[in-house]
């Protein structure tokens, strides 16, 4: 049986309820119904506020803390498929959650390399994304990544440009993260123009790509190796690679 | 005549660069409410040079002129070069604006020897304190100290500076004398200690603090070289060593002339040795001695070590402490945390660890997984040193075969 979910988080707590109360089978979990005609029953799973939250609350008691912070992780995954890993998780972990500490079993340890993935993007990011300085003196950085970041690059922000204005736009997902006075947190966002930018920054630009050219030392040139911890998939905002 | 901002940046950056240091970690969060910068525990990486170094600092030299005529360094009085000095302000406004658009973790400042070593290092403080109390900035700050400030200075720096440094460069007196004649290994351990002291006294406890090594530029062994970091960890001075691959900018007799390529993989073996000393419980006489001084190039120390020492293998995975299992080749400190973790629901066999993704490439030659051992290679030195450096594949051979007569493939230089 094919289960199908919206891919938000709430609905996939939709379809664990169902998996226990319809005793439902599932071989495999989608996003979208699939175009292609099947051979297999497919199951839209439909959203209820109620038993999503009687789901939400069950887990929250029955399993630790970083258990359940590796399941709201794994949402941040959103471009991989995770679904039949995770509620293989979540079944053991009711029965047990000293089992989920097992990582011979394969769904535990292709979640926690999920989740490793994850946060190896998260600490690249902090490295490599890049800032502007806008008219108003504000910051805004973009963003794309195949995983969500914003929550994580928003909590690290905020502690070290505690007293600036900043924006990280996350193109793909049209989210922003907002910190300024009035307001920290996650937005949804419809269009977006990009504001003038500040008198200075074409300075500052010019300065690192002065730096950075002048650091590398031409005998021991190795541009493999950079490839290799700078992957090109990250370079479309840093501009010192912007030639 | 004056220069631009930008003329400024590329001479004084281009004459940082020979400086291997550049990390930003060791420090906890010490961001404030209301304040610019912080620090994180592992260091960030911001990004990477053409050759592959992370650029986590800006890492600049506030003024290349110096006083100075050390033979191996490119900014000595005697040579012919443009010069050029940031002004403390200047310095510190380009900090806080590369830090704002997130290109670095703060400011790694060094100087040249300009009227005094005093002069130098006040002139230094000035860009710490513009950045620390008029802009309230937490970031990271690395300085280099300048061996035979006074101590007064020393302490003020050790105030506002996140980590301190002194390059000992040279690891004898003997090459000290003929290729530094200003330096001597007691006026530039003389910061370093200095600043323990201070700060022990102050803060409880002792600011981090590293030097660099020159490798390959006066005749010292690998063992000498080890045991030297192995001192200095040991006193706690310092919580880090970096070792400099020799690479020549100056003509002179006394030195590698300026053709000599940089000696690339004995500074990554010196590295790999450094971690065993600092993580997985090694003491440098473990892995060298006086009558085997040098690493071997072909494999990495811990497999040279475990070679010498074969009569403590195979080990049992199953069994095995972490401490034991850390000294297995190829295994890590990650690994024998999976294997710890893995192994108390059933017992492991060889196709677990790959499941688990550790690498068995050069482990396998060194365990017994569930009382089993490889059958393919006996255990002894030479039958498993020539399974690990053989190449792998057909085309591997085939080239090796064809490169017979270049130097390199012998060696195993790159």
């Amino acid at each position: 049986m094919i289960l199908v979910y919206d891919g938000s988080f709430e609905n996939f707590l939709n379809l664990v309820y169902e998996v226990y109360y319809k005793k439902l089978k599932p071989t495999q979990i989608l996003k979208q119904k699939p175009l292609t005609l099947l051979v297999d029953e497919i199951y839209v799973c439909e959203k209820r506020e109620d038993e999503a939250l009687k789901v939400y609350e069950a887990i929250k008691k029955h399993f630790s803390k970083q258990n359940f912070e590796k399941i709201l992780n794994i949402f941040m995954c959103d471009e991989i498929a995770f679904e039949m890993d995770l509620l293989n998780f979540i079944i053991l972990g009711f029965k047990s959650q000293e089992s989920l500490q097992d990582i011979n079993e394969r769904f535990v340890f292709k979640l926690n390399s999920y989740e490793k993935q994850l946060f190896s993007n998260v600490h690249r990011m902090t490295g490599f994304l890049r800032f502007v300085e806008l008219e108003d003196g504000a910051l805004y950085a973009k963003l794309e990544s195949k995983f969500n970041l914003l929550y994580f690059l928003g909590k690290h922000f905020s502690k070290r440009f505690n007293n600036q204005t900043y924006y990280i736009h996350d193109i793909e997902r049209s989210l922003v993260f907002i910190h300024s006075r009035e307001f920290t947190g996650v937005r949804e966002l419809s269009s977006f123009e990009l504001p003038t930018l500040s008198e200075d920054e074409e300075k500052f630009q010019k300065l690192w790509q002065k730096f950075f050219k002048s650091v590398t030392i031409e005998s021991r040139k190795n541009e493999k190796l950079q490839r290799n911890v700078v992957p090109l998939l990250y370079r479309t905002y840093m501009n010192e690679f912007i030639t | 005549m004056k220069k631009d901002i930008y003329t400024k940046m590329e001479i004084l950056s281009d004459s940082a660069k020979y400086d291997v240091s550049c990390s930003s970690s060791g420090s906890d969060s010490n961001y404030k409410t209301g304040e610019l910068g912080d620090t994180h525990k592992s260091g960030i990486c911001h990004t990477f040079t053409a050759d592959g170094r992370c650029v986590s600092l800006l890492k600049v030299l506030l003024t290349n002129y110096c006083l100075y005529d050390c033979a191996y360094c490119i900014n000595r009085v005697s040579n012919d070069i443009p010069r050029a000095a940031f002004s403390p302000r200047e310095l510190a406004d380009i900090t806080i604006n590369f830090y704002k658009r997130n290109y670095i973790e703060g400011l790694f400042l060094s100087s040249g020897i300009i009227e005094s070593e005093d002069h130098t290092t006040e002139l230094m403080l000035r860009v710490l304190k513009i950045l620390r109390q008029e802009y309230r900035f937490n970031g990271y700050i690395h300085v280099k100290l300048i061996p035979g400030a006074s101590a007064e200075l020393i302490e003020e720096v050790t105030k506002l500076a996140s980590r301190v440094s002194s390059n000992i460069e040279l690891p004898s007196n003997k090459s000290l004398a003929l290729l530094a004649p200003n330096k001597t290994k007691e006026s530039i351990l003389q910061p370093l200690k200095l600043a323990r002291d201070i700060t022990l006294e102050r803060d409880n406890k002792p600011i981090a603090m590293s030097t660099q090594l020159i490798v390959g530029a006066s005749p010292e062994s690998d063992f000498d070289i080890l045991k030297l970091s192995s001192v200095l960890y040991d006193k706690a001075l310092l919580k880090r060593v970096y070792y400099s691959a020799y690479i020549p900018v100056n003509e002179t007799k006394n030195l590698p002339a300026l053709t000599t390529t940089p000696p690339l993989l004995r500074e990554h073996r010196l590295y790999q040795a450094d971690w065993l000393l600092r993580f997985y419980g090694f003491s440098y006489d473990e892995i060298l001695s006086s009558d085997m001084p040098n690493l071997d190039e072909s494999v990495d120390p811990k497999t040279l070590w475990a070679l010498n020492n074969l009569h403590l293998f195979p080990i049992e995975i199953n069994k095995a402490s972490k401490e034991e299992l850390i000294r297995i080749p190829g295994i890590g400190v990650r690994s024998a945390f999976k294997i710890i973790k893995a192994r108390r629901f059933r017992r492991l066999k060889l196709e677990d660890l790959s499941a688990l993704k550790i690498s068995v490439k050069r482990a396998r030659y060194f365990i017994l997984c569930d009382g089993k051992f490889q059958k393919e290679v006996p255990l002894y030195r030479d039958e498993i040193h020539t399974a690990l450096t053989a190449p792998k594949t057909m085309k591997d051979k085939r080239q090796t075969q064809m490169n017979l007569f270049d130097v390199s493939g012998i060696t195993g230089e790159l």
